[in-house]
């Protein structure tokens, strides 16, 4: 397992367990080695969105959006806290 | 169960209608226009196509019966007052109007109004105060000095308990409520989140980062939390 992914794979695990802060360290981490992967901008939209951080929630899911317009997820996720 | 009658379709009349339906409380519709009508069928109870001024055919429709009015007429203010005093001489306990003017509520309230309602301004209100300080989700004012706000978590609040925090003594708030996001793994794996309430939280309920605080007070020491 690549770096990256190990990363990723323990914010899922932060996410989880609703340690929103630990998941962004992970996840910024993430970032500088690949920014082109929706999962990394999607996650980091979920710990955003744990913390009520909803500006960048919204950005989160807007930058995976960007990378992949078909990532559903995302986009419930984000039309949810427009609404909100 | 409760049993309202929601008259006037129009956005605030068609919203409130579903909302309470939502509920599953009983909700007769009624309005003049027979597509709004057609909208509401199999969303309320009943919904009918009369004229409201009508209070004959409102007695036969059998509205003295239900427990609370929302009138919501959008232009017609001489309409609105005319169904509220035909609601309130019928005996209904709850008429709750739509109001479009000071001068309109003022008459409303003495034709026997129970509540007049500005929706518009109201929330222009809340989010105005939302606008102001990001991190206040939501604002109810209570009265002129008091109110209660629903506000992320600051972060010298995090990892503590109610108890230690000791918000009475020390900033003179109640913590009524805390909402928290729950994460949650779906059938197909992804994660969404639900949210959980707790009310009238105790001493020893602890504060995580990302929690909403729903604090009660003056707003002058609301204000302090929020600058916190």
């Amino acid at each position: 397992m690549s770096d990256f992914e190990h990363l990723i794979e323990l914010s899922d695990f932060y996410i989880l367990s609703q340690k929103y802060e630990e998941a962004l360290k992970s996840l910024k981490k993430a970032e500088k080695i690949n920014r082109m992967e929706p999962k990394l901008y999607y996650n980091m939209g979920l710990a955003y969105e744990g913390l009520n951080d909803k500006d960048n929630a919204r950005n989160a899911y807007r930058l995976a959006l960007e990378l992949d317009a078909d990532l559903l997820s995302a986009r419930e996720h984000l039309d949810k806290l427009i609404e909100e | 169960m409760k049993q309202f009658v929601v008259i006037g379709l129009g956005r605030f009349g068609k919203s409130i209608a579903q909302a309470l339906s939502k509920k599953n409380f009983e909700v007769l519709a009624i309005d003049e226009n027979e597509d709004r009508i057609k909208e509401m069928e199999g969303i309320v109870s009943q919904a009918v196509v009369m004229d409201a001024t009508d209070d004959k055919a409102l007695k036969e429709l059998g509205v003295a019966d239900f427990d609370t009015a929302i009138v919501s007429m959008g232009e017609t203010v001489e309409d609105s007052i005319m169904i509220t005093l035909s609601l309130k001489e019928m005996g209904l306990r709850q008429v709750i109007v739509k109001a479009k003017s000071a001068l309109h509520s003022k008459i409303l309230k003495r034709v026997g109004a129970d509540r007049v309602i500005f929706p518009e301004r109201e929330m222009a209100e809340r989010l105005a105060e939302s606008l102001a300080s990001p991190k206040i989700f939501d604002f109810i004012e209570l009265s002129e000095i008091h109110g209660i706000i629903e506000i992320v978590v600051p972060k010298k609040f995090v990892n503590k308990t109610l108890g230690d925090l000791k918000l009475r003594e020390k900033y003179r708030v109640s913590a009524i409520a805390i909402k928290r996001k729950v994460p949650i793994t779906k059938p197909d794996g992804s994660t969404d989140f639900k949210d959980e309430v707790v009310i009238g939280p105790g001493g020893d309920s602890e504060v995580i980062s990302g929690d909403i605080l729903i604090l009660l007070g003056k707003n002058t020491d609301l204000d302090k939390i929020e600058k916190l």
